[in-house]
């Protein structure tokens, strides 16, 4: 098997043209109505926080952003996807991303037609909960993120909302963030082939995509229940505001619990990566216990908690995580921190459980695809 | 059990927090409808929706500080302590005007508490905080200890001005005690932000001349607490010169009488609705029952009555004396 003798629909065959001419000008593809269609959530806030200030932590500017997202589109036009459904902002990414798009028009160069979503943009993460429901409402095949932890929370917990895990659309993330436990670092053009071998039909979810465990969490009070999730990390700590959200300071910390947590994982995760190390595809999570009291720490763990920041932190206990077991936080009021971010306040009479849940949503496993496509000659071009 | 303060500032803090916010609205609002009645000379471009940012940065400064200002310069002035009845005769162009009422409302200063200036030339105050911050940075040498720090406040269109980004420059080489914040409120006049700025991220301003910079929701009084309170630590110690993003909404037009014809449609009643910094701040700390109603209605009184005895003496107060023209024109520091 081959590209071009792979279904292509009958009217690119301008796009086979660019296998033969792979310098430009590259002849521009078409949309048609029926064409595989692939949604793309760009947060152009992500990376702004205050650990820029007290960490040294990078700063993806706009521009890159932008040149993150034309590499993806030239390699999705490449595998046929002539449709991509865009996430609109006031911050920048969709003026430039405009601009550079016209540029490439004239320059003849290969492009999917890039529509923006019907949305106002609010300039909160709002915007990327409405961007995900529409997306997942205009029957995209799969979406390409690019932000941090939490903007790829944020799309979790919109795509996931009522939908059968089984069913919801898979997402491919990339690393725009600050920190960057769940989005692997990936170069976007590769991620840009692999999605659009699975949204073309070439690769078969089997093939394409990854299931990834989640950590519910439920605060419960006598006026209900408030719900809310995290991929990677949920923290607690003694803090008692929201603030400036980051959460970067160790003092305070109580307990975090951890779907998966990799040695070389920079955040939170790292305490249980540097403790216990769990792979993000291996069943249960863990849970630690932090030792704010002296008298109650086993021992100290030296971990990259947040960008550039290696603290000692004091270590009370850690325990498996079996999927679907409740864990009840025995703290007083606080915060839950979720991926990274201060986000759930609770007081005195509240109870906050955590619960891991696995198969929770899919994933579009690059690595895999490029794999198996590599092993199966799809990226071999008929002469 | 912890007490029922959950926030990062002890309780009468809060209520300083609250008394210099509302001040700031009481004063916006009630110039709002004196400017309409043609009672006030000149222009006046209100702070009223933005008052969490002035106080949020302003509660970590002291009177060493300095800041220098916009065209929308009361909140700066009021939460930097500028007297409110001076602030009032200077709008109203009159003597015992924080200025004699020889500079009105876009010239407001008061250098004893480190108010440089509202100023009437867009991105001009940029220059000047250079200029503090390196006085400030040399005191602190001979001194030592912890320097004093400058603050520019722009708005996102003042940004564009070469003014400012100079300034970044300036500061990056000279390594200065400044913070350059940048007041987002989504337009420039009437231009909206992503209309007429190249590359809209002003972090990424920031970056381009080596600055470390972050975005804080400006209407949100505790994240711009904790957010401006790093970037001035940072800059007192030694850290240099950053800049802080405050996204934030403004209630009226840029200047009273706009019409805001380039809003869209409900934007207004939205913003004042979902975004009023006052009342989420006021939600917040009432809802954590860090501090009760009644002390909050207490501060409410107060202010009330204070902007109602600065209107009073504003409007009784004679207007400059002719032979005044030249006086203060040059200063000695």
């Amino acid at each position: 098997m081959c590209l071009s003798s792979l279904g292509f629909p009958a009217n690119h065959s301008d796009l086979e043209a660019t296998h033969d001419m792979p310098s430009p000008p590259l002849p521009r593809t078409t949309a048609t109505p029926d064409a595989p269609l692939v949604g793309l959530i760009a947060n152009p806030v992500s990376a702004r926080d205050i650990r820029r200030i007290v960490a040294n932590a990078s700063n993806l500017q706009l521009a890159d952003r932008v040149n993150i997202v034309l590499r993806a589109l030239a390699t999705l036009a490449a595998t046929g996807v002539t449709r991509v459904l865009m996430m609109p902002d006031r911050a920048g990414i969709r003026a430039m991303l405009s601009r550079h798009l016209q540029r490439e028009h004239n320059l003849q160069h290969a492009f999917p037609q890039v529509e923006f979503l019907d949305l106002e943009p609010t300039s909160t993460v709002d915007d990327t909960f409405l961007a995900a429901r529409l997306l997942r409402e205009a029957g995209a095949a799969a979406i390409i993120v690019l932000g941090g932890d939490g903007t790829h929370r944020a799309v979790v917990r919109e795509l996931i909302a009522g939908a059968d895990s089984s069913t919801a659309i898979p997402i491919a993330g990339l690393s725009t963030g600050t920190n960057n436990a769940f989005p692997e670092l990936r170069e976007s053009s590769v991620v840009g082939l692999a999605v659009g071998l699975y949204a073309t039909g070439r690769l078969s979810a089997e093939q394409a995509l990854a299931p990834n465990k989640l950590l519910d969490v439920s605060i419960q009070s006598g006026d209900g229940i408030r719900r809310d999730i995290a991929l990677v990390d949920a923290a607690i700590s003694t803090d008692r505001y929201i603030g400036a959200r980051a959460l970067w300071k160790p003092e305070g910390l109580h307990s975090v619990f951890l779907t998966f947590a990799e040695p070389h994982a920079i955040g939170l995760s790292s305490i249980g990566g540097l403790l216990a190390p769990i792979a993000r595809d291996a069943p249960g999570g863990l849970a630690v216990r932090l030792a704010a009291d002296p008298a109650r720490r086993q021992f100290g763990l030296l971990a990259p908690i947040a960008p550039g920041m290696a603290r000692e932190i004091g270590i009370e206990q850690f325990e498996p995580m079996p999927a679907g077991r409740p864990f009840a936080v025995d703290l007083d009021a606080g915060v839950v921190a979720l991926d990274g971010e201060r986000e759930l306040t609770f007081k005195s009479g509240e109870r906050v459980t955590v619960t891991l849940r696995e198969n929770a949503f899919r994933t579009v496993d690059i690595a895999r695809c490029m794999r198996v496509a590599a092993t199966a000659g799809l990226f071999r071009l008929c002469s | 059990m912890p007490d029922n303060n959950p926030f990062p500032l002890p309780k009468d803090e809060l209520l300083d927090a609250y008394r210099r916010m509302r001040t700031i609205r009481e004063f916006e609002e009630r110039l709002h409808v004196d400017f309409a009645r043609g009672d006030i000379p000149g222009f006046v471009h209100l702070y009223a929706g933005e008052e969490a940012a002035a106080v949020g940065i302003m509660k970590h400064l002291w009177d060493g500080d300095h800041i220098a200002s916009t065209h929308r310069g009361h909140g700066h002035c009021i939460a930097k302590g500028v007297d409110v009845v001076a602030m009032m005769k200077e709008i109203y162009g009159k003597k015992g005007g924080a200025c004699e009422g020889k500079g009105g409302s876009m010239h407001i200063a008061d250098l004893s508490k480190g108010m440089m200036g509202a100023n009437g030339i867009l991105g001009a105050g940029a220059p000047l905080v250079c200029g503090a911050a390196l006085a400030a940075k040399y005191r602190a040498k001979q001194k030592g200890g912890p320097s004093d720090v400058a603050i520019s406040f722009v708005g996102d269109g003042a940004s564009n001005q070469g003014t400012f980004l100079e300034s970044l420059n300036l500061a990056a080489v000279w390594n200065l005690p400044a913070i350059f914040v940048v007041e987002n409120n989504g337009y420039a006049e009437s231009t909206a932000r992503d209309y007429g700025t190249a590359v809209d991220s002003y972090v990424d301003r920031a970056a381009g001349f080596g600055l470390p910079g972050i975005t804080v929701d400006g209407t949100d009084f505790f994240a711009v607490y904790e957010a401006a309170g790093e970037v001035i630590r940072r800059a007192r110690e030694g850290g240099g010169p950053s800049l802080l993003e405050c996204k934030m909404v403004r209630f009226h037009g840029h200047f009273e009488g706009d019409a805001q014809t380039y809003r869209a449609k409900g934007e207004l009643e939205d913003i004042r609705a979902n975004r009023d910094c006052l009342q989420r701040f006021t939600q917040a700390i009432l809802g954590a029952k860090a501090v009760s109603e009644a002390e909050l209605q207490a501060i409410d009184r107060d202010v009330l009555g204070l902007i109602e005895r600065a209107v009073a003496e504003a409007k009784a107060a004679p207007p400059p004396d002719a032979a005044d023209l030249t006086t203060d024109v040059y200063v000695r520091y």
